[in-house]
C-alpha cells in the first residue's frame, strides 16, 4: 500500500520537474527499503530523459535523509501547506527604499530608471501582496523624483501631439475663415468672434484627445451627479405630489 | 469607520459654489395661508403620540428628544442586547453633543496608520492634541446606554418585532404599528412615526421608500496575544488596495480586549471573503497568534434613500441612508438624525399639542439635515471617487497624508464636524500637492499598466 502510494506521488513529482519540495516530502515519510526499490521501479516508467534524472536525484536525496537541513526546512514549508508567495527583491532596493546611488548613468542621475524601478515594484506588489510589516517599513516617496523628470517621462509625447495637431487644425480654420469672410491672418487676431473661436479650439483639442475621451467625460458628469440626484430624490417626490394634490383641489 | 480626509477642502469648493442647492418647498400661490402653524388642527385633550422603530442611536436619540418634551413616545427593539458588528467608532463632537460618559469608551484611539497597495505607511495623528481622540465603543453598551436614557425620560420601551406599518387613508387618522411580543400580535395607533430600524428598514419598506445600494462590511474579531496587543493599544489601521477591497478600505480597529479586522465592498460582494483572506495576509505578521472569536457582516448604505419622508413618516439614521462616503461613518449621523428628527417634530407640533403633516417634517427636519450636511456627504462622495478608484490613486492618498497640514484638517473636520480653520496658503499648497501626487502616481500607474513582471 505504501509503496503504490509512493510510486504514484513520486510519478506526479517526477513529471514536473520544478517541484522539489514535495519530491523531499516523500522520501522522509517513508524510510523504509521499500522507497529505494519504489524509485527503481519509477525511473523506468517516466518518459523523457529528464525524468529519469530527477528521479536519480531523488534516490540519492532520499539516502540522505537526515543530512543537509535544507531538505528539512523545505519539508517544513511544504507540509504548511500554503502557497510560496514570492517576495519583491531588487538589489537596488535597500531597507525600504531605491538606492538612488545604483541609479547614476555615464556621471548623471537616471531618474527614468528610478520611476520604472518603483513601476515594476508597485507591478509585483499588486500581483502578490505582501504582508505589512513594522520590521522594514517602506520609505519611499516618489516626490523625491524632481518634476521635470515626470514631465520629461509623460508629458512631452503627448504634448508634441497635440501641439502638431492644434497648429493643423489652426492653419487650417485660419484658411476657411479667409476664404468665407475676406479676414486675414491679422485681421482674424483683432476680431473678437475669431479670438473666442480659437480659444474654444484649444481647449476642445486638449479635452477631447481621443474620441473615447468624449465618452469618458459625459461618465465622468453623470457620476459626478449621480449621488446629488439621489439626495435630491426626496424633494421631487415632494413637488409632484404636491402639484397632484393643487390638481386634485382645482378639480374638486 | 475611521477619518475623512481632507474635509475642509470643500470651504474652497462652497466658494465655488455661490448658492448651495437646497431644495425650497413649492409655494402654492393661490392658498390664503399666514405662514405660522396655526394650520394645523390642535389635539384637544391629549398629546401627539409618536412611535420610534428600532432603538439604535438614531431611534434612542429621537425618542428622548421627543420624549423629553412631553410627547407620548413608544420605543420599539427587536433584540436590546444584541451586539452590532461595527467599527464602534465615535468623534469627540458625539461625546459632547449627546453627553456620553467617558466610563463607556474602550479605547482611545489617538494614533492612525493608513497603508498604501505598496506598503508605503504612513502616521496619523501627530497633529492631535493631548485630549483628542477618537473613542472607541462597543455598539451594545452604546445602545443600551442611550435606550435607558430615552426611558428616563419618559418614552416607554417596547421589545417587540415590528412587523409592518398600516398607512392611514386620511390626515388625521393614526398609523397602526402591528408588532409581535411574547408570540403574541398587537397592535398601536401612532400619529406619527419615525422609521429608525436600519439598513433592512420594514418602515422603509412599508411607506415604499425605494431602495438604496448597499455595501458589505464584513470583519472578524481576532483575540490577540499581549504582545501583539499592546501594539494595537491605541492605534487603528486602515489598509487600501485592490486586493483588499476594491472600492473601499480593509480596517483593524482594536476594541475592548481584541481586534476587528475587517473589510468592504460595494461591487463585488460575492467575493467579499477573498478580500478577508487578503487583508489577513497583508496583517499577518501583525495578527500572528491570534484566534478568530468571532465573525460578522452588516450591510451599509451607500448613499440616501430615494423618499425619507412620507406622509407623517420618516426615516432616520441608516435606515434613510446617512453613511458619508469614504469612511464609513455612520453612528454619528443616526444619533444627530434622530435628534433633529426629534426636535422637528416637537416644534411642529408645540410640544405635542398640535397634529403635524408631511410639510412640517420636510420643512423642519428634511430641509435643516440637508442644509447642514449635504456639502459634507457630496465632499466625502468626491474623495471616494477620486481616491478609491484605483490603485494609482490610493498611493496617492497615502502620499497626501503623511502632510501634516492635511492630518491636521482631516482630524478637526472629523472630531467636531465642522469647518476647520484653514490658512488659505496651505490651503492652495494642498491643492498643489494633491494635484502633484495623483498626476505622478499616474504616470507610475501607466508605466505599470505596461510592464510584465
Amino acid at each position: 500500500m505504501a509503496s503504490i502510494a509512493i510510486t504514484a506521488s513520486l510519478q506526479r513529482a517526477c513529471s514536473s520537474p520544478h517541484l522539489t519540495k514535495k519530491k523531499q516530502l516523500q522520501p522522509r515519510s517513508m524510510r523504509s527499503l521499500d522507497t529505494k526499490q519504489a524509485t527503481h521501479v519509477v525511473t523506468m516508467d517516466v518518459e523523457g530523459q529528464k525524468g529519469s534524472k530527477i528521479a536519480e536525484k531523488l534516490e540519492k536525496s532520499a539516502l540522505h535523509i537526515d543530512g543537509p537541513k535544507n531538505a528539512e526546512d523545505k519539508l517544513k514549508s511544504g507540509t504548511d501547506a500554503e502557497p510560496f508567495v514570492p517576495k519583491f527583491k531588487d538589489e537596488r532596493w535597500k531597507n525600504g527604499t531605491w538606492d538612488l546611488n545604483m541609479f547614476v548613468k555615464s556621471g548623471k542621475m537616471d531618474w527614468d530608471g528610478v520611476i520604472v524601478a518603483e513601476a515594476r515594484r508597485r507591478k509585483f506588489l499588486e500581483l502578490y501582496p505582501e504582508a505589512a510589516t513594522n520590521q522594514e517599513p517602506v520609505l519611499f516617496r516618489s516626490s523625491i523624483i524632481p518634476w521635470w523628470a515626470w514631465l520629461m517621462r509623460s508629458h512631452l509625447p503627448e504634448a508634441e501631439l497635440l501641439n502638431g495637431r492644434a497648429a493643423m487644425v489652426g492653419f487650417f480654420m485660419a484658411y476657411f475663415v479667409d476664404a468665407l469672410t475676406g479676414l486675414d491672418v491679422v485681421g482674424q487676431t483683432g476680431n473678437f468672434i475669431c479670438k473666442v473661436g480659437l480659444f474654444v479650439t484649444v481647449i476642445g483639442i486638449i479635452l477631447l484627445r481621443r474620441t473615447q475621451d468624449f465618452d469618458n467625460l459625459r461618465k465622468l458628469a453623470d457620476e459626478a451627479t449621480f449621488y446629488d440626484k439621489q439626495w435630491q430624490a426626496s424633494w421631487q417626490d415632494h413637488n409632484a405630489s404636491t402639484s397632484a394634490l393643487e390638481k386634485e383641489r382645482r378639480k374638486a | 469607520m475611521t477619518t475623512q480626509t481632507q474635509h475642509h477642502l470643500h470651504s474652497l469648493l462652497s466658494s465655488l459654489h455661490t448658492t448651495l442647492k437646497t431644495p425650497k418647498p413649492s409655494s402654492k400661490p393661490h392658498s390664503l395661508t399666514i405662514t405660522s402653524t396655526s394650520k394645523n388642527p390642535s389635539l384637544s385633550g391629549r398629546k401627539l403620540r409618536a412611535a420610534v422603530i428600532g432603538g439604535g442611536p438614531a431611534g434612542s436619540s429621537a425618542a428622548e428628544t421627543l420624549a423629553a418634551a412631553g410627547i407620548e413616545t413608544f420605543l420599539f427593539e427587536r433584540s436590546p442586547s444584541s451586539s452590532k458588528p461595527c467599527g464602534g467608532a465615535i468623534p469627540l463632537c458625539m461625546l459632547h453633543e449627546f453627553s456620553i460618559p467617558l466610563h463607556l469608551i474602550d479605547r482611545r484611539v489617538t494614533h492612525m496608520k493608513i497603508v498604501s497597495p505598496s506598503n508605503l505607511t504612513v502616521d496619523f495623528g501627530k497633529t492631535l492634541k493631548p485630549h483628542e481622540f477618537i473613542a472607541m465603543l462597543r455598539r451594545e453598551v452604546l445602545d443600551s446606554f442611550l435606550r435607558s436614557r430615552a426611558e428616563a425620560s419618559g418614552a416607554s420601551l417596547i421589545s417587540a418585532l415590528v412587523t409592518h406599518l398600516e398607512i392611514p387613508s386620511s390626515p388625521t387618522s393614526p398609523y397602526v404599528v402591528h408588532y409581535t411580543m411574547n408570540n403574541s400580535r398587537r397592535a398601536l395607533a401612532v400619529d406619527v412615526v419615525i422609521g429608525a430600524d436600519g439598513a433592512n428598514s420594514r418602515v422603509a419598506k412599508s411607506i415604499n421608500a425605494g431602495n438604496y445600494a448597499c455595501a458589505i462590511a464584513f470583519q472578524e474579531r481576532i483575540k490577540l496575544p499581549d504582545d501583539k496587543m499592546a501594539y494595537y493599544e491605541n492605534l487603528a489601521e486602515m489598509y487600501v488596495g485592490n486586493d483588499v477591497s476594491p472600492d473601499f478600505y480593509a480596517w483593524v480597529f482594536p476594541k475592548c480586549d481584541h481586534v476587528a479586522v475587517g473589510t468592504g465592498t460595494v461591487c463585488s460582494k460575492h467575493d467579499i471573503k477573498l478580500y478577508q483572506r487578503a487583508i489577513r495576509e497583508r496583517v499577518s505578521d501583525k495578527i500572528k497568534g491570534g484566534k478568530v472569536i468571532k465573525v460578522e457582516a452588516h450591510p451599509i448604505p451607500e448613499h440616501p434613500r430615494p423618499i425619507r419622508v412620507r406622509g407623517r413618516v420618516a426615516l432616520v439614521g441608516d435606515a434613510a441612508g446617512y453613511v458619508t462616503k469614504c469612511s464609513g461613518e455612520g453612528i454619528y449621523f443616526a444619533a444627530k438624525s434622530g435628534k433633529m428628527c426629534g426636535e422637528a417634530i416637537v416644534r411642529a407640533s408645540e410640544g405635542g399639542d398640535r397634529m403635524i403633516n408631511e410639510d412640517d417634517l420636510r420643512r423642519e427636519y428634511l430641509r435643516e439635515w440637508d442644509a447642514k450636511y449635504i456639502s459634507t456627504f457630496r465632499f466625502l462622495d468626491l474623495l471616494q471617487r477620486v481616491f478609491y478608484g484605483n490603485n494609482a490613486a490610493r498611493e496617492a492618498l497615502v502620499e497626501l497624508c503623511g502632510d501634516e497640514y492635511v492630518q491636521r484638517m482631516t482630524f478637526e473636520s472629523y472630531l467636531y464636524k465642522r469647518l476647520a480653520e484653514g490658512n488659505r496658503w496651505e490651503d492652495a499648497k494642498m491643492v498643489l500637492n494633491t494635484i502633484g501626487s495623483l498626476v505622478r502616481c499616474q504616470i507610475v500607474g501607466r508605466e505599470m499598466e505596461v510592464l510584465t513582471v
